[in-house]
């Protein structure tokens, strides 16, 4: 009899931004099974086992596959096992859907248990959201206007419940919950039974947060991941910038680079090593938005981080 | 016991592409990360090539031995092979193009690849992967002179490649004068059996209309390398003849407007699976390169969709 390895305490998931040069020109791989067969090969070929995606994906997936059933069936015959997280595409307006003001939360609690009503079938386990809206929109950054966010989110944390997926939050860093200290009173004002925590490590680096630090106050209550590196700590307040400080911010064309980029700021193997010593077991998820400012693709930049998971990651904890 | 592979030449497109050191090292971590520990090198010129002649690696790296410790830390563990090609131009070398048909070039070829053969040793290699003959548009048919000067040219190369302990792979490729099985089956028989044997290269091949699977049957004993990329299209108006055909054929697409020649293994016309089934019931024991020379950008594209192929139908026990 020989001995087996042990199983991995953990399973690497691929935040999809994706999109791929067509004769068409720049085109989504959900327009076609084809384009979206390929998508899955490459992700599944370099050991990643599940993919994350927008919720506005559920449709086009529905209308390629016939069912939500088939495409998790199609992605499983790939290697793919499921999209393990949607992540929550509001776009948050004071008028109708602001976390920050009470009179919005009715629409915005409804619109997530629609979301969670229709994404039955693609083994969805996390319901990732901005906690709250676009800094600029949110300051002054209240008391009370944390405290309306918490309620938010732990009404909508206990309804996603009810259908096995955890609400997690994910701070950018042009969040109106973004600092050290806002953190923490938010998660002090959110019930751990109902809302989880998202760690991306650059969107926290950014924002001037240390992600490691964040990781060991927040372990107990932490959903998962988002890996990805930044050589940049936002110093002059982009942040507040309008409209849109993750892609038009004038001080930096591109905020985001995978991980083990030369001058990357996020220290993986620091943060690896918390997650071994906290005992975090599950999926991590590697997420690459706008890899393809300034040149760059996809393609290569998920190849480059699955080398520094099998490298130098896994050396520490697997 | 099979070897896997993968060629570098698909990253090499141009002077300003591959020539900084960062984009070579992405270029290996996008292979190892593919699961491929080793590559094949491609024989350069040019300053521009870091990795493509001796002299730039001791420019860039300080030695070839301090280059395969790079290469170590990359995830790349062995360089299997180089690919040499005499009758591209040489700026060292200072030549338009040698032809191993012609004994006057004899000399000169013999001593290029000195160059890269002695480097490949010192990497741990232990195939000169070269092509053989001119292409077919420059030559015109093969006759038994050539054929036998040409023969003559690769065992003189052998003779030099020897005592560094490698062996020589003749790659013949879609465009080359030599043709026929009967032409592939009178070379062998004019080269030394113990230090030159043949190079599949299943796109190349299926493209100038061989069945590849046959080929290997009849060849077996004889082969001594793969290289294993997938053929789209079939050149079925003979346009290997036209002037010119590296551009009029391969890359401008012949009458047809051939888009794209090669493919990802699985999306075109070469049966890998039944391939693989022959080299494991003939024992074959060597590397196989997987390429994706001629793919669209990006290139990690190419290279994820092979290992895909290899990680979910060739891998696989043998059917």
């Amino acid at each position: 009899m020989t001995a087996s390895a042990p199983a991995p305490k953990l399973r690497w998931a691929y935040m999809d931004h994706w999109r791929i040069d067509t004769p068409q020109g720049q085109l989504s791989q959900y327009t076609s099974v084809k384009r979206f067969d390929v998508f899955l090969k490459q992700v599944s070929s370099l050991g990643f086992e599940a993919i994350e995606t927008f919720d506005f994906h559920l449709g086009p997936l529905r209308e390629l596959f016939g069912s939500l059933e088939n495409a998790r069936a199609f992605m499983q015959e790939r290697g793919i096992d499921r999209v393990l997280s949607l992540f929550h595409a509001v776009m948050y307006d004071e008028r109708q859907s602001a976390p920050h003001v009470r009179s919005t939360h009715d629409h915005i609690f409804n619109y997530a248990q629609h979301i969670m009503r229709s994404s039955v079938g693609l083994g969805v386990e996390n319901f990732i959201v901005m906690p709250a809206g676009l800094y600029y929109d949110v300051e002054p950054v209240t008391d009370d206007k944390l405290r309306a966010c918490a309620e938010l989110w732990n009404r909508v944390g206990k309804m996603t419940l009810e259908y096995g997926v955890k609400t997690c939050c994910h701070h950018e860093f042009f969040c109106g919950i973004r600092s050290a200290e806002q953190l923490r009173k938010f998660y002090e004002w959110t019930d751990p039974r109902y809302v989880f925590f998202y760690c991306d490590t650059a969107q926290h680096v950014i924002a001037g947060v240390d992600p490691v630090d964040l990781y060991l106050k927040l372990q107990d209550r932490c959903g998962g991941f988002h890996m990805k590196d930044t050589k940049h700590v936002d110093l002059t307040g982009d942040y507040r910038r309008k409209p849109d400080a993750e892609v038009m911010a004038p001080t930096t064309p591109r905020w985001f680079h995978e991980m083990g980029t030369p001058g990357g700021l996020v220290d993986f193997p620091a943060l690896m090593q918390a997650m071994k010593e906290c005992g975090y077991e599950g999926w991590v998820g590697v997420e690459h938005d706008k890899a393809d400012v300034e040149g760059g693709n996809y393609p290569e930049t998920t190849a480059l981080s699955a080398w520094y998971i099998q490298h130098v990651l896994k050396k520490i904890y697997a | 016991m099979i070897k896997w592979a993968y060629g570098v030449n698909q990253w090499k497109a141009g002077f300003t592409s591959f020539a900084r050191l960062e984009e070579i090292e992405r270029a290996f971590k996008v292979t190892a990360a593919c699961g491929f520990d080793a590559v094949e090198l491609n024989a350069g010129s040019g300053r521009w090539d870091p990795i493509g002649r001796p002299e730039n690696i001791a420019i860039n790296y300080g030695s070839a031995a301090h280059f395969r410790l790079k290469l170590k830390d990359l995830g790349i563990h062995h360089v299997s092979s180089t690919f040499f090609d005499p009758t591209l131009m040489s700026f060292e070398e200072l030549h338009f193009g040698l032809m191993s048909t012609q004994p006057a070039d004899h000399a000169r070829i013999v001593a290029q690849a000195r160059i890269h053969a002695q480097m490949l040793a010192e990497l741990g290699g232990t195939l000169l992967v070269v092509r053989p003959f001119p292409s077919f548009w420059k030559e015109g048919a093969l006759n038994a002179e050539r054929l036998a000067a040409a023969a003559d040219c690769w065992n003189q190369v052998a003779a030099m490649a020897a005592p560094l302990g490698l062996k020589v792979a003749l790659h013949v490729d879609a465009l080359s004068a030599l043709r026929s099985v009967d032409e592939f089956e009178q070379l062998l028989q004019l080269c030394d059996r113990e230090q030159v044997g043949l190079a599949i290269d299943t796109a190349e091949l299926t493209i100038a209309g061989h069945d590849v699977v046959a080929l290997y049957r009849r060849f077996h004993d004889r082969v001594l390398h793969f290289h294993f990329k997938d053929a789209l299209a079939v050149d079925t108006l003979d346009e290997y003849k036209l002037p010119n055909a590296e551009r009029a054929l391969i890359a401008a697409g012949g009458e047809r407007e051939i888009a794209r020649w090669f493919g990802e293994m699985g999306t075109g016309l070469v049966d890998f699976p039944a391939l693989l089934a022959a080299m494991r019931e003939h024992g074959y024991a060597g590397w196989i390169v997987v390429e994706s020379d001629k793919g669209p950008e990006p290139i990690a594209t190419g290279m994820m969709l092979n290992s895909w192929y290899r990680q979910n139908v060739l891998d696989l026990p043998a059917r």
